[in-house]
């Protein structure tokens, strides 16, 4: 085993360092601010109770009921309100952004990694991931969580990010991270990996300040998604192409995120 | 609070079954880069194009074409399905620089019971600089049994607009529905505009649920629509979408004027 503490940038244990502390929920980022999605989707109602179905229950899987209804606060439906919420649908989400937002924002990150590791241009990758990110409170928040990492990398990395990201640009969180993996020795799969892996506990730990929860029940949630996070990693660690980055929509997401941005009354910023 | 206007009038979110959470119905893979390669056997291609003398041309069989008058300066065509349903289809338009294009479907393209069948819909729009394309489709039922993949991709030259609109409906009235991957691609002045992949899979029908499961999309590319509840690209263009057979102001077809309205507005005030 190399030396730890001595260790270079290319050895396992210190990209294994970096890449917990780059997970770490105090790494000075701004990232407690944020809710990974979830804040709008429960303003939009996703925790309160379905209606009964009619008919046979074959499918009653809690995520396979009917979306939410809307104005929770306002106007519970089906016996809903608070006490009663229906909280799979936390990590039930957390799913689906796996498949959609998430898997481009790892995607972008693999792509700009690998860019940066021959110091490419990280131009085309940006340009790729905003058009793959319809929403501009979607875009806003990505960018606000780039900002809080820029910020720390430069700090850390000064020479290495030298000239990733022109003065005065708003790279998003994951353009940021990549180019942190490329210079700290992070490997694609690591990359794609940090970035779902944080998704998913940033909506866990968002969860236990909109809903009463046991923090064991929500860090259950993070464990049993593992696979699904290694899976969305596996299936984005090849790509250099920023053409490759994935595109698939999310459409009540994004309403979501936009109702959400233009509302006051919020913790996070999205 | 005031109701989302993404909300039926009954105050529920009426869709979207299918891309409900939990399920399988997103996929993180590229649509795109996982089925063109299979897009070989039984294409038709039907290419409408407008010629620099403001002509139009139309070739293939797949579609009958029938000229209407022209419209504010815009070619109009109607375009007419010649019975191809359960084909793979490819539609090239293309228009050239300064020249404008409407494109009228007089029946929706339909995927009617295409069993155990898939079908590809590859659209391929080529605009010149400030040509502008409108082209509202028609709804596409996407019924119970088919399996459709539709590739939209726009390639606009800068100063260029154009007006789509694409709607899906999932199955009729007490139907399941079928399977539909739809991508856009669009790229303007050679960088990526918008890049987005929608799957939907048949969903069990749930109490609650809308009698019509649809996504009704309008994209204005390579200009602005000015809207409360639209979504502005990153660069010049706007998304509104309305998970609802009604959104706030309406079905999204009476944005269609003004979307055209904006796209005109850029091209007389373009330099």
């Amino acid at each position: 085993m190399t030396d730890v503490v001595g260790g270079r940038r290319s050895d396992g244990a210190s990209a294994l360092l970096v890449l917990a502390m780059l997970a770490d929920a105090r790494l000075p980022t701004g990232a407690h601010a944020h809710s990974a999605g979830l804040e709008p989707a429960v303003q939009a109602g996703l925790l309160t109770p379905a209606p009964p179905l009619t008919g046979g229950r074959g499918t009653g899987h809690p995520a396979t009921r009917t979306p939410p209804a809307t104005g929770a606060s306002t106007a519970p439906r089906g016996g809903g309100g608070r006490g009663g919420e229906d909280v799979a649908r936390v990590p039930a989400l957390a799913a689906t952004r796996l498949r959609t937002v998430t898997a481009t924002e790892a995607g972008a990150a693999v792509v700009a990694r690998h860019l940066w590791l021959d110091r490419r241009d990280l131009a085309p990758v940006e340009h790729a991931w905003a058009a793959r990110t319809p929403s501009p409170a979607v875009r806003d928040a990505a960018r606000r969580l780039g900002r809080g990492y820029l910020r720390l990398a430069l700090a850390l990395w000064p020479d290495d990010l030298d000239g990733a990201f022109p003065a005065g640009s708003a790279p998003p969180r994951p353009l940021v991270a990549g180019a942190i993996g490329a210079v700290t020795g992070l490997d694609a799969l690591q990359v794609a990996l940090l970035v779902g892996y944080d998704d998913v506990q940033t909506i866990a730990s968002a969860a236990l300040k909109l809903t009463p929860l046991d923090p064991a029940t929500t860090t259950r949630w993070v464990l049993d998604l593992h696979p699904a996070v290694a899976a969305m990693a596996a299936d984005v660690a090849h790509l250099t192409d920023p053409d490759d980055i994935p595109s698939a929509g999310a459409p009540m997401t994004d309403a979501w995120a936009q109702t959400h941005a233009r509302t006051t009354r919020r913790l996070f910023h999205g | 609070m005031a109701p989302s206007p993404l909300l039926g009038e009954d105050g529920a979110v009426p869709v979207p079954t299918h891309v409900e959470v939990g399920r399988h119905t997103h996929t993180g893979v590229d649509v795109l880069q996982a089925t063109t390669e299979q897009h070989t056997t039984g294409t038709t291609t039907t290419r409408v194009a407008v010629t620099v003398d403001g002509d139009l041309e139309v070739e293939g069989e797949a579609l009958e074409a029938c000229r209407l008058p022209d419209e504010r300066g815009r070619v109009r065509v109607a375009l007419v399905s010649a019975g191809c349903a359960g084909r793979n289809g490819r539609i090239e338009v293309e228009v050239p620089a300064g020249r404008g294009l409407e494109i009228v479907e007089v029946t929706g393209s339909g995927t009617h019971d295409v069993r155990r069948t898939r079908t590809q819909w590859l659209l391929d729009v080529r605009l010149g600089r400030d040509a502008v394309l409108v082209w509202p489709s028609l709804p596409i039922v996407v019924a119970d049994g088919a399996d459709v993949l539709r590739l939209t991709h726009v390639d606009l030259a800068p100063g260029a607009r154009a007006v789509l609109r694409e709607t899906l409906v999932l199955g009729r009235a007490g139907a399941a529905g079928g399977r539909i991957r739809s991508t856009v691609r669009a790229r303007l002045d050679d960088r990526p505009l918008l890049a987005e992949t929608f799957v939907a899979e048949p969903a069990p029908l749930l109490a609650g649920a809308p009698a019509e499961r649809r996504l009704d999309t309008l994209l204005v590319l390579g200009a602005r629509l000015d809207h409360p509840e639209a979504m502005q690209l990153e660069h010049e263009g706007t998304m509104l979408r309305g998970p609802a057979a009604r959104v706030h102001d309406g079905d999204l077809g009476r944005l269609v004027p003004a979307s055209v309205a904006s796209a005109h507005a850029l091209a007389s005030s373009a330099p």
